[in-house]
């Protein structure tokens, strides 16, 4: 709804051309509370239909079109019309600027207190945090030689759309990032690569109904100096690094971005489990049979560097895709399946444990690129599936003691540097 | 000699145990000393950037003899729900013009440049949908 909001504001301001969006009844206290205000026409009207539209029959929307609607309790088309046409008020020709604050600066109480303010305040994922007091944030900003009032960058709940602005992008500092990095319960010495991910302004948490997920993919030295897990349970909560990059992430959206806000920022339908820490994986550049993913990126084999995915999550092939047991696996084949199983939205990036690429590389593939083209190459007489190599993404990373990988509707957005923010 | 002895580390072991209890009320004491200590901690929050407060586009006196695009975003089902409102519209105020049109552009936030020129020519107001 915010999408249509948006256009209907532009309209109104830059065309000139009075509007009325439709919105279901549902969306009616985001749309008040929030939308109108952060687009900076707190008086826009606004038709609200009898929710849901989509799904009903022609006949039933017909009815609810002339039925009264659910806010104002006129006829809906009698709404639409009024609302074209009624004199404006005086609030409604208002103009000007007006300063926003998202609070104070500190906060003073006992510990339990602040661990409860901060929940009910809806500044941490629920989990306990580590206390952001002003000397743990001094610790913390230790990790980098940038400046503590630094501005790094800015971030808003849609990064992932394009057009239209939908939220105001907020801005943060090194500062910001520390807090909440304190908050996550990490070390200084991964902050870094937390700066290296702030920096890009992509959003951990996004607004999109499809309960989307984000993944970072951290390579080069300091995946050890860290102690970046790599190796059995990689992807898993096994090491402080894996535990804490990827929620304080999520923790910087939240608060620093103004991401994840449930009904406004956050319309993710089921949600996802995986938005607490995200995806967090050091690849496992010394067992795997390829050139590490950076590189293959165009970066040298001993830059520092963070990647940047987005998708639907991650999930075990073998459990949610073969059930049968063989004792000769065709695994260049059966990643080519499961990469066509996956929606183009996407694309789809495979995570295999060092002895899959293996497998993968002694049936013929000793590059990722040599694979990806295979994978790329339809079935005789079938169009190709892919739009472009950059759909396909592999990543090593795990242990060797068995054949298991999984996967997943991830799309690779970016890469950064994370020596940059030492 | 040897209850002399025994006497000395009696003694010795009272004094432990009486100087034991207190340390453990000390521990305890300052462990609730601190969780009832306040102590002052920093907001996480980033800035919010301030608010250009626009005024709504001048209403028409009428819609007879007007033109309204009913434009579509792109969710499922507003092709039939504007279908209908245009239905509406010729049914009950014939004299409104009304104009379909689909947004262009991939996803609902693209800008369609093309019709925002079109609108700005040619309609008299909008009504879009739908915000799902």
């Amino acid at each position: 709804m915010a999408a249509v909001v948006g256009h209907c504001i532009n309209i109104e301001s830059e065309l000139g051309v009075p509007t009325v969006p439709l919105i279901i009844s549902q969306f009616h206290d985001p749309v008040q509370q929030n939308h109108v205000i952060q687009k900076g026409m707190p008086a826009l009207r606004v038709t609200y239909l009898i929710s849901p539209v989509w799904g009903k029959t022609r006949e039933q929307i017909r009815k609810d079109i002339v039925g009264k609607s659910p806010i104002s309790g006129k006829m809906v088309m009698q709404d639409i019309v009024e609302n074209l046409t009624r004199p404006l008020t005086a609030e409604e020709k208002k103009s000007g600027s007006r300063e926003q604050s998202a609070g104070p600066e500190r906060f003073t109480d006992t510990p339990d207190n602040l661990q409860k303010f901060f929940m009910d305040n809806r500044m941490t994922d629920y989990m306990p945090i580590i206390l952001p007091t002003e000397e743990k944030v001094h610790e913390m900003l230790k990790g980098t030689s940038h400046r503590a009032d630094e501005m790094v960058g800015k971030m808003a709940a849609h990064t992932q759309m394009v057009g239209i602005e939908v939220f105001p992008h907020w801005s943060y500092t090194v500062k910001t990032v520390a807090i909440n990095a304190v908050m996550a319960g990490m070390k200084p010495d991964y902050f870094p690569v937390l700066l290296a991910v702030a920096s890009t302004g992509k959003e951990a948490l996004s607004v999109s109904d499809n309960s989307f997920t984000e993944m970072l993919v951290i390579n080069g030295p300091v995946r050890k100096e860290i102690g970046l897990n790599v190796g059995l349970g990689a992807m898993g909560p096994f090491s402080q690094a894996n535990s804490t990059i990827g929620r304080a992430w999520s923790l910087l959206s939240l608060n620093a971005g103004n991401c994840g806000r449930v009904g406004t920022t956050y319309m993710g339908t089921v949600g996802n489990p995986m938005n607490w820490n995200n995806i967090i994986i050091g690849e496992n550049e010394e067992d795997s049979p390829w050139l590490p993913f950076h590189v293959r990126n165009g970066f040298k084999p001993n830059d520092n560097v963070v990647s940047l995915f987005e998708g639907w999550g991650i999930i075990s092939a073998k459990n949610s895709k073969y059930s049968a047991w063989t004792k000769e696996m065709d695994f260049p084949g059966i990643i080519k399946n499961i990469f066509y199983d996956q929606d183009l939205l996407f694309g789809a990036t495979a995570v295999l444990s060092p002895i899959v690429a293996k497998f993968v590389k002694e049936a013929g593939y000793d590059t990722v690129e040599r694979f990806t083209e295979f994978i790329m190459t339809p079935a005789e007489a079938q169009k190709p599936y892919f739009r472009s190599p950059r759909d396909i993404q592999i990543i090593v990373t795990g242990g060797s003691n068995n054949n298991y990988y999984s996967y997943g509707g991830m799309r690779y957005n970016r890469s950064v540097l994370i020596d940059k923010w030492r | 000699m040897k209850w002399r002895i025994g006497v000395c580390l009696i003694t010795v072991l009272c004094l432990g145990l009486f100087c034991g209890f207190p340390t453990r009320d000390n521990q305890a004491q300052a462990q609730a000393k601190a969780a009832a200590e306040k102590i002052t901690v920093l907001s996480p929050m980033g800035k919010p950037p301030a608010l250009q407060i626009k005024p709504l586009a001048p209403r028409l006196d009428t819609l007879d003899g007007k033109t309204v695009y009913l434009v579509n975003d792109g969710y499922l089902s507003t092709d039939i729900l504007l279908d209908e409102m245009q239905t509406w519209f010729k049914a009950n105020m014939p004299n409104v013009n009304t104009v379909y049109r689909l947004k262009a552009g991939q996803g609902f936030t693209a800008e369609d440049p093309k019709l925002w020129a079109e609108i700005k020519e040619k309609a008299d107001a909008v009504v879009m949908g739908m915000g799902h």
